[in-house]
């Protein structure tokens, strides 16, 4: 090659690195339209949209209320509302429920003949720890370190610790739901580095001994009973749960801590809430100004829309000859009923002057089910409503106002009497009183009041049945009471129309199959 | 040369006329390619001894007319070729023939096929390449350019969709990937498309996420199929290299049409009616109602007396029209050719149509004796399209045939009950859904051969991309179950490319060798916007899509979007005696789809070929005229996914997903789960090739044979609960397999001389098989569910399994009795119907649940098949195309979703598939092996008559043709199209049609 060849290629070359350089090889690009983990608590008004995220993961399931920008993946967005999935849990293999769908795996919980892949079981998994990882992310965001370099304030640190105290109680009630559904699960904190390291399977009595503790330790962030903002956790929505964790700790750690429990009810029991003197007000559309809850799951049909909560219970109740413009909505799902035996609670038969026994819908509908999937079949109990107690219906007829009532005094008042019949001290005396205040709101007057002698386990059970009817309680009684699997016998139940009797690791639902393969450190239950 | 030419032309037309009355003849013949038997356009003919001459048209056809009687010598030159000179003797009044088959001339003027930022000499070529050209090319009713090439390439299957202007798919040995595209990379005159092609959602519901750019409609419809010049499928991995982290899924170049020799006017027109081939069978008006009887009798009193086949009512005759004028011409040192078109296509359900103009320009230029050459592209197209409402065909499917279609007072019949479907008649009326797309694509390409530089070829190209699109869709008040909505969406994309490279080729003399060697660098860029507003629940109907006077919640958003990709790539080619053939290439591309750490990766390829035939020991005697035995290895990416999944952000909720603190509401924000070490899917591909000639390429073949592993697939996978942000992130996990083999064959069956018959052949087979080897990390037995269908909210029907193929079917074994027949019965007593009477329990628990599913079948053909026969004879020529898929099953959604009785119950009782007649299912049994079908077909999809006329004054050339496609399928699948659906989930997908069409081309 000439001389004059070999510059030319140095010429080249050199423009070529050159270029190589400079601009034309940066090809790092960061979003613009979204807000990015190094600048979001700039603004701190962040740590609070972060806040009501926790709150939100209960209500919505994205970002995008109904639908899109869904929080977990691997099933449709609508099915993985937290509500909706654990109400299904807890009540449809129960005597209290039926669905009638085809969706794949909802048969199954009808009949408790699930499988480790049930897509509904998997979803309840995940939104549980989303909430999980989210609390844990939370904490970790807020942490003093974190505060000191972005010069937080010190009122703005003094709010961040109530936050981080309802982030925790999130946090608990996540993981209450947790070994209550599933046992032997991985406990993570936020001392847990985020990445692909998969956790270490806990045991159930670790993750309720962390429940516990965590429950104590907030309880002095969080402001007194019914003091906080309406949908936010205070003292009686921590102790309220704490009590809860404690009353189950038989079937939770076989210890029995019902003293505990029923001085935790206290803080609920001390007066700061009252009764709602009408009992249907508390399914409404306008159910917010109760004075008897203690920790709902708000839901508005303008703000915070989903295809669960009480939108699902609300729309999927009814159907049949049901004209929905009396539930405030524009259509039903024709989904729940229940089952018959349930029917037997009712001593003196439905709609009669207990009020709490005129919830059911009868015209055109069987009490017998032949076929789960017909609508028409089984009595319906559309007890939630998205209509005012003035007759007004809600914001939206496609998602209702009515807030989902996952605590209640009503609730607390039965709990009381069961753990002073279970030795957890107290006095039958209260307990009675107790008992018939909710049997007088539902009669209207005492003829519906209990004697002493009336008033036993059973009998609370039943009672429990007549008032928490699907407001997601039934499962975790039943167990309580041994009555879900190895007693107790109601249609469908193990697979046969009049129902057999099940095996005892039903008591608790497998771990996903996913969360097995994903997770190697994971040990399945039982029977599964 | 080109005045004398036109003046010569003209002198001829002028001479015409009298030279007829002195009892002239004519010459004609076609000049056709010894290699392949292409149609040489362009080529010049001339009479020695006179000024008598033509140009052949686009089909190689030529006519010359008012030579005098007696013996000529005549000669037919066209660049790239060797000359060919033929006695032929002219008879007065009467039409001579001379057919020419021109040898490619040797050596650089040979004719080259585009490889990748250059071309090669075909004969030269290692890796598995294949070109398309016009005379193959699929003729009818054409919307989009992939169909041209339908059926023609061994190992390549384009799937189309019936709907014009829709999204089908191409695969190209195999799809590599789950979660990112499997689409080919499309490079339009140097210019790639960017990923997928194309920004807009299509039909169905507004996912309401602006980043989530499911394309339905096709990423070629901007492209006016007639301004192609070539298309060339690129499979093997060293062909793609060049293409580096795009080119996995092989590589489609499209060439389009510069100016030919001479001035020339070519004028096509083309008319086409087509019908729906086949519909869903439904219970006829009197089974719907007798089924009704037994089976919900309390819903007899809804039906009505009417018998109306809801089919037919949403479906119409489908008229198109094409119109493509073009003007090419040569001058000194330049040629052009400039286009418009236009394209007018209803489809076969009422409601879709789309409308496309065209245009576009090409400009070539040589200066400084040829030392510089300029060539600039620009072409530009409006399209504007009309969508059938989603959701009419399944109302359509599903209504009850004994329903009016209107009420005595003309108002539209509508059930009472909430969930029944809406009217599809009342949608079809009420619903506007309107897109129109303006794209714009063009570059400009210098190429500087230096004097001082011999050898050396520098070019620099600058392109770019401009995609903008407006959607609005109005679903009035006025449609049952609506509160009215707007929704706009504009999206828009300008992505542009500038590439700089050089080539420098040399004999090396003392080592009997040709090397050539291309260096360079890219950078491509792409900014998108989309702007998006919803307003729903509106005061009222009024002002249409055009406004909303009053809405319960608009909303508003806009995301803007940035990619860049910059790469640098070379190649090597070294030819030692004409005979050992190497082709080493690699290219480094950067990407911002990942992280600052795994932005950079580099993609190698080699190959091998050895032309046996030119061995000194090849024998010359028997029929073998032609060896090359080809050998390659390389490596591709994938990056054709959404952008920043490295980056951690923060998702801000919209005003519908607040939470309630107090009496207020406040806005949420969500962490988003990411990898931050997200890198390409990489893909190692083997190819083994031989290509044979027999009888001096009477018959030409090739057998391609190919093993291909993508690893580090890119999935959205579920994560260890309590370990991110959410329960599936996406990042590298997995591994792929696609084995193939392929064998193409092409033959001149009869070479008709002077006019006879002659019929070329040709045939290609691959068959492919597919293998998910792995899934996750831990390598446990994992699997996702994926085929969503209709019947039930989220259920699937295929799997993700590893060591099945991807999309395997996954169904319950349907316990069948004697006959065959699957049982629907209480067999376990337990007084109820389920899962446990019918299904098999596999895994024996003693009951039926998920786990007894299987995967069970592949959406993919085990063997394709394709034929392409064209006849000439005279003036006559004819051709047909024929496709077959073997071992390719279907999942029948319209049978499951409709196949059972009790969907008469409820308050509006739904027609059902003829599938319940013979399994009489009472309640859905979506899972059930039932529904997956051999769908297995043979297609005739193309039968096409056409006539050339000869001897027109003042026409060079003029064709007239008839096409049928879709003449017939034979198939055992009882669903309405063996290849309906994507990846072979049958569900309500638009029906495929047959098409008459008929047509002119003119040139002059």
């Amino acid at each position: 090659m000439t001389t004059r060849t070999w510059r030319v290629l140095a010429c080249g070359a050199a423009a070529v690195l050159f270029l190589g350089a400079q601009a034309c090889t940066d090809v790092t690009l960061e979003p613009e339209s979204t807000v990015t983990g190094s600048n979001v608590f700039n603004d701190p008004a962040s740590y609070k949209a972060f806040l009501a995220k926790l709150y939100a993961g209960l209500a919505v399931t994205g970002q995008e209320g109904p639908a899109g920008k869904g929080d977990i993946q691997g099933i449709d967005e609508g099915f993985s509302q937290y509500v909706r999935l654990i109400w299904q849990m807890e009540e449809l293999p129960t005597d209290e429920a039926v669905i009638a769908w085809n969706d794949d795996g909802v048969q199954q919980l009808n009949t408790q003949l699930w499988g480790s892949s049930n897509q509904f079981l998997g979803a309840m998994y995940s939104r549980i720890f989303f909430q999980v990882s989210l609390a844990n992310e939370f904490l970790r965001e807020t942490t003093d370190e974190r505060l000191s370099s972005r010069n937080a304030g010190a009122e703005l640190r003094a709010t961040i610790k109530q936050y981080r105290a309802e982030a925790r109680f999130m946090r608990a009630l996540s993981y209450w739901h947790a070994i209550d559904l599933f046992g032997d699960v991985p406990l993570v904190d936020e001392t847990f580095p985020l990445g692909k390291t998969a956790p270490p399977q806990s045991t159930r009595a670790d993750v309720y001994r962390f429940v516990v503790s965590e429950l104590n330790a907030i309880r002095g962030d969080l402001p007194a009973a019914h003091t906080a903002e309406y949908g936010r956790a205070d003292q009686g929505a921590s102790q309220m749960l704490l009590a809860k964790v404690l009353m189950n700790a038989p079937v939770y750690v076989n210890e029995n801590h019902n003293a505990e429990a029923l001085a935790a009810l206290q803080t609920v029991l001390g007066g700061a809430y009252t009764l709602d003197p009408n009992y249907r007000h508390l399914f409404l559309a306008d159910n917010h100004t109760s004075p008897e809850l203690i920790f709902p799951v708000p839901q508005d049909g303008k703000h915070t829309q989903s295809y669960g909560g009480t939108t699902f219970l609300i729309h999927a109740s009814v159907g049949g000859d049901m004209n929905p413009a009396s539930w405030g909505i524009d259509g039903g799902w024709w989904g729940l009923r229940v089952k018959p035996e349930i029917l037997q609670v009712y001593p003196g038969g439905i709609n009669s002057s207990d009020v709490r026994s005129t919830v059911f819908f009868t015209q055109n509908q069987t009490v017998a089910i032949n076929d789960i999937t017909a609508f028409q079949q089984g009595l319906a109990a559309p007890k939630y409503r998205n209509v005012t107690s003035t007759g007004a219906a809600g914001s939206d007829p496609g998602f209702t106002d009515t807030d989902y009532p996952m605590f209640r005094l009503g609730d607390a008042y039965l709990m009381y009497a069961e753990l002073v019949l279970r030795g957890g001290g107290g006095t039958r005396a209260q307990a009675l009183a107790y008992v018939n205040a909710l049997r007088q709101r539902s009669y209207g007057n005492a003829t519906g009041n209990i004697t002493d002698a009336q008033l036993t386990l059973d009998f609370i059970l039943d009672e429990r049945a007549r008032e928490l009817l699907w407001e997601g309680h039934r499962r975790t009684d039943l167990i309580r009471y041994n009555r879900f699997t190895t007693n107790g016998v109601w249609a469908f139940k193990g697979g046969p129309k009049a129902g057999k009797t099940t095996e005892s690791f039903r008591n608790l639902y497998p771990l996903p199959a996913t969360e097995l393969v994903t997770n190697p450190n994971l040990k399945q239950n039982p029977g599964y | 040369m080109r005045r004398r030419f036109v003046g010569s032309l003209i002198a001829a037309l002028f001479a015409a006329s009298p030279l007829y009355a002195q009892q002239t003849g004519q010459i004609t013949g076609r000049v056709t390619s010894a290699d392949g038997g292409r149609a040489l356009p362009g080529a010049t003919v001339t009479v020695s001894g006179q000024t008598l001459r033509a140009v052949t048209g686009p089909e190689g056809r030529y006519t010359i007319s008012g030579v005098r009687p007696g013996e000529h010598q005549v000669t037919a030159t066209v660049i790239g070729h060797t000359a060919a000179t033929l006695p032929v003797s002219v008879l007065a009044g009467q039409a001579a023939t001379a057919n020419f088959s021109l040898q490619p001339s040797a050596l650089a003027l040979q004719g080259v096929v585009a490889i990748g930022y250059g071309e090669q000499r075909a004969r030269d070529r290692t890796g598995s390449v294949q070109t398309v050209t016009p005379e193959q090319f699929n003729t009818g009713r054409v919307v989009t350019a992939e169909q041209l090439i339908q059926g023609k390439v061994a190992g390549v299957q384009v799937n189309d969709t019936g709907e014009p202007g829709g999204r089908g798919n191409i695969r190209i040995r195999g799809g590599t990937s789950v979660n990112a595209s499997n689409e080919p990379l499309f490079v339009v005159d140097g210019v790639p498309l960017q990923a997928g092609g194309g920004i807009v959602s299509g039909r169905g519901a507004f996912s309401g996420n602006p980043n989530e750019i499911g394309d339905t409609r096709n990423p070629l419809a901007f492209l006016n199929p007639n301004d192609i010049e070539s298309v060339t499928v690129l499979k093997d991995a060293s062909a793609t290299a060049i293409y580096g982290s795009r080119g996995a899924n092989g590589v489609i170049l499209i060439t389009t049409r510069s100016g030919a020799r001479g001035a020339q006017f070519t004028y096509s027109t083309s008319l086409s009616t087509s019908r729906v081939a086949r519909q869903a069978e439904l219970l006829s008006t009197d089974q719907f109602r007798s089924a009704v009887q037994q089976y919900a009798a309390s819903n007899v009193a809804l039906l009505g007396n009417a018998s109306t086949d809801w089919r037919q009512e949403v479906e119409q005759n489908a008229g198109g029209q094409e119109h493509n004028l073009a003007v090419a011409g040569t001058g000194q040192a330049m040629n052009y050719r400039l286009s418009l078109g236009y394209l007018d296509q209803t489809g076969v359900l009422r409601g879709t149509d789309t409308r496309r103009f065209s245009g576009a320009a090409n400009y070539n230029q040589q200066l400084f004796s040829n030392q510089l050459r300029l060539r600039a592209n620009v072409r530009g197209s409006r399209i504007v399209d009309h969508f059938t409402p989603a959701g009419v065909l399944g109302s359509a499917f599903s209504y009850a045939p004994t329903q009016p279609t209107t009420n005595a007072d003309g108002t539209f019949f509508e059930w009472a009950d909430a969930n029944a479907p809406n009217n599809p008649l009342a949608d079809l009326a009420l619903v506007r859904d309107r897109q129109n797309q303006f794209r714009t694509l063009g570059n400009l390409e210098a190429n500087y051969d230096p004097s001082f530089f011999k050898g050396f070829t520098g070019t620099v190209r600058a392109g770019y991309d401009y995609n903008q699109i407006d959607r609005t869709i109005f679903n009035p008040i006025a449609v049952r179950g609506s509160s009215g909505s707007v929704t706009r969406r504009e999206p828009s994309r300008l992505g542009t490319v500038l590439d700089l490279f050089g080539r420098y080729a040399r004999a090396l003399d003392g080592l009997d060798s040709n090397v050539d060697v291309t260096g360079g660098y890219s950078y491509e860029s792409t900014r998108d916007e989309y702007p998006v507003y919803v307003a729903t629940g509106l005061f009222s109907d009024v002002t249409g899509p055009n406004g909303s006077i009053q809405a319960n919640s608009e909303r508003n958003d806009l995301s803007v979007q940035e990619w860049r990709l910059a790469s640098f790539f070379g190649r090597m080619n070294w030819n030692l005696k004409d005979r050992y053939l190497l082709t080493l290439s690699v290219r480094r591309d950067g990407s911002s789809r990942f992280g600052p750490s795994h932005q950079w990766g580099t993609f190698p390829s080699a190959a091998f070929a050895w032309r046996l035939s030119e061995e000194p020991f090849f024998p010359t005697l028997g029929p073998l005229s032609e060896v090359k035995l080809r050998a390659s290895y390389g490596v591709n990416g994938n990056q054709d996914f959404l952008n920043y999944l490295w980056v951690s952000s923060y998702e801000t909720g919209l005003s519908t997903a607040q939470a309630q603190f107090g009496n207020g509401f406040v806005s949420t924000i969500r962490p988003s789960a990411v990898d931050p070490d997200i890198k390409w899917e990489e893909t190692t591909s083997y190819n083994l090739g031989l290509d044979y000639g027999l009888w001096n390429g009477r018959i030409t073949g090739t057998i391609d044979y190919y093993d291909k592993r993508t690893e580090d697939l890119i999935f959205s996978v579920p994560v260890a609960a309590g370990t991110n942000l959410s329960n599936f992130v996406t990042t590298n996990i997995g591994s792929m397999k696609n084995r193939g083999l392929e064998l193409g064959l092409n033959a001149r069956v009869l070479e008709g001389r002077g006019g006879g018959l002659s019929w070329d052949a040709s045939l290609n087979a691959a068959t492919n098989r597919n293998r998910l080897v792995r899934i996750n990390s831990v390598g446990g037995v994992e699997r996702f569910l994926a085929g969503g269908i209709s019947g039930g909210v989220g259920s699937n029907i295929q799997v993700l399994q590893p060591g099945a193929p991807v999309y395997s079917f996954f169904v319950y074994e349907h316990i069948r009795d004697a006959n065959g027949k699957p049982i629907y019965a209480d067999t376990n007593n337990d007084g109820t119907i389920n899962e446990n009477d019918l299904y098999r329990d596999l895994n024996g628990d003693g009951q039926v649940t998920e786990a007894d599913r299987r995967a069970l079948h592949s959406p993919a053909a085990k063997w394709i098949l394709g034929h392409t026969s064209t006849f000439s004879l005279g003036s006559w020529d004819a051709s047909t195309t024929l496709r077959a898929y073997l071992g390719n099953y279907a999942y029948n959604n319209v049978a499951s979703n409709l196949g059972y009785y009790g969907l008469l119950k409820g308050g509006a009782p739904r027609n059902l598939s003829t599938s319940v007649l013979e399994t009489g299912f009472q309640t859905a049994q979506y899972f059930s092996e039932v529904y997956v079908e051999d769908a297995s077909f043979l297609r005739m999809d193309n039968l096409t008559l056409g006539y050339t006329f000869n001897g027109i004054r003042g026409v060079d050339n003029m064709r007239l043709y008839g096409t049928v496609q879709n003449v017939f399928t034979l198939t055992g699948y009882s669903g309405v199209d063996p290849l309906g659906g994507v990846n072979g989930v049958d569900n309500n997908v638009y029906p495929r049609s047959r098409t008459f069409s008929a047509g002119v081309s003119l040139a002059f």
